[in-house]
């Protein structure tokens, strides 16, 4: 296999971690907030993490 | 309204959200476009036939192969290779849908770049799909983008070098499949779809190859031909016998750099045997300074900001109100493929080809390219392909 589609492989992988770890951070603050302004963008925040771990966008 | 209730409405706002964008991205993605290969079909192969480097892949596309069983020439016609480029995908399926060779050999590929075809191109609000009218209905077709999708090469480099040159290209081009040939057979999806074509060009022994594409009018290279040194007379004398005689826009006909790498009228020359030709048309919906990017724009070529752009002597093609219309962009890029087979029979009696079923260019200009699709429900399963 390519030196490139390695390095390709590896940084997907990572990308997909920072993805679910970032799905998982943002989940967390919309439990955990009071305001009802920033649930709000806590959930659209949310909408491009969800498609990218699931592999639709 | 107390806190809960009011995050359980956004949650459910947000999963309905998420459920809509998602199930657009999935419908364009797994959306199967109909083919009903001509009676005149004698096989129909997968690319991955001819190397592995793209089995099990989405651009593991198919080839139709028109073989007359007469001694002559074999002539690769290649759709597709953009997905934002509709008359290309749809000149390649006029001939996969009507053609017939009496002599030589004629292999047509609808979609080189499949992946291209299964997402959008982003920040552009772009239609995910087009609709031709048909005398039997409407058939649907995939708007992709330039590229291969994301999901099938990511992350692009900062800057993409083409592995056998070494030129240096923008980084979005590692995905673009008019930027990686020759190709390589372990490098990214683009590299190995093209190294996959270059194997069957090389094992049809393919003598030439046309590749069929679309681009804005405030691009140079436009209504025209480019060529391989060793395509120069056939090319020249298509585009004298299409300016006198049939385009009201004249086809024009330039040559390849040979410093520009990465491109197919460049290095499928280089190498193989084949001579390669790189056929343009005007798409005004792919110009920077085009209005509202719809379908209508897509079919009619109609847009009075690329008029007023021609009105100020900024273009490299005509536009008036007639526009160019889907059909004139099919009817130009098959007349061309027709008349370069003419020509190649002139200069190269040994790899003549007879055709026959094509529909003339004044024909499709007054029918449509709807007139030329035929109907999935009226034939045998065995001529039904999907891609």
């Amino acid at each position: 296999m390519d030196l490139l589609v390695i390095l390709n492989l590896i940084v997907t992988i990572c990308y997909y971690a920072i993805a679910v770890f970032f799905a998982y951070a943002t989940i967390r603050n919309f439990i955990k907030t009071k305001d009802v302004q920033r649930a709000i963008t806590y959930g659209i925040i949310l909408i491009p993490f969800i498609l990218r771990i699931l592999r639709l966008k | 309204m107390n806190l809960k209730q009011a995050k359980i409405i956004i949650l459910v706002v947000v999963l309905l959200l998420t459920g809509l964008a998602g199930y657009m991205f999935y419908e364009q993605r797994n959306y199967k476009e109909t083919v009903v290969v001509s009676e005149g079909i004698t096989e129909v192969k997968k690319l991955s036939n001819y190397s592995d480097s793209i089995k099990g892949s989405v651009n593991d596309t198919n080839v139709y192969i028109f073989d007359s069983g007469k001694e002559g020439g074999t002539f690769l016609i290649c759709g597709g290779t953009h997905a934002e480029e509709p008359a290309c995908n749809l000149a390649a399926l006029v001939f996969a849908e009507n053609l017939k060779v009496t002599q030589g050999r004629i292999i047509v590929i609808n979609r080189i770049n499949i992946s291209g075809s299964l997402a959008t191109r982003m920040g552009e609000a772009y239609p995910r799909y087009y609709h031709i009218e048909t005398p039997w209905g409407v058939q649907k077709f995939r708007f992709g983008d330039r590229c291969c999708s994301p999901l099938d090469s990511w992350p692009d480099p900062e800057v993409y070098i083409h592995y056998d040159s070494r030129q240096n290209l923008a980084n979005v081009d590692i995905r673009n499949t008019n930027r990686s040939w020759p190709g390589r057979p372990n490098g990214l999806i683009a590299e190995r779809t093209t190294y996959a074509i270059m194997e069957l060009i090389r094992q049809e022994d393919v003598d030439y190859v046309l590749d069929f594409h679309e681009a804005e009018l405030e691009y140079p290279v436009e209504n025209t031909i480019v060529t391989h040194e060793r395509g120069n007379e056939v090319a020249a004398m298509t585009s004298m016998i299409l300016s006198a005689n049939v385009f009201d826009v004249p086809i024009g006909m330039e040559f390849s750099p040979k410093e520009l790498h990465g491109l197919s009228h460049r290095e499928i020359g280089d190498a193989s045997n084949a001579v390669s030709y790189l056929a343009e048309v005007a798409e005004p919906m792919l110009d920077r300074i085009r209005g509202i990017t719809d379908e209508e724009l897509l079919l009619s070529g109609k847009d009075r900001f690329v008029m007023e752009a021609g009105k100020a002597g900024l273009l490299y093609a005509p536009i008036d109100e007639d526009g160019w219309h889907i059909d004139k962009r099919v009817a130009r890029h098959v007349k061309t493929a027709l008349t370069i087979i003419e020509s190649n029979n002139m200069m190269n009696p040994d790899q003549t080809i007879l055709v026959e079923g094509m529909p003339s260019y004044e024909e499709m200009m007054s029918n449509g390219v709807g007139a030329y699709l035929l109907d999935p429900e009226s034939v045998d399963e065995g001529r039904l392909y999907y891609e």
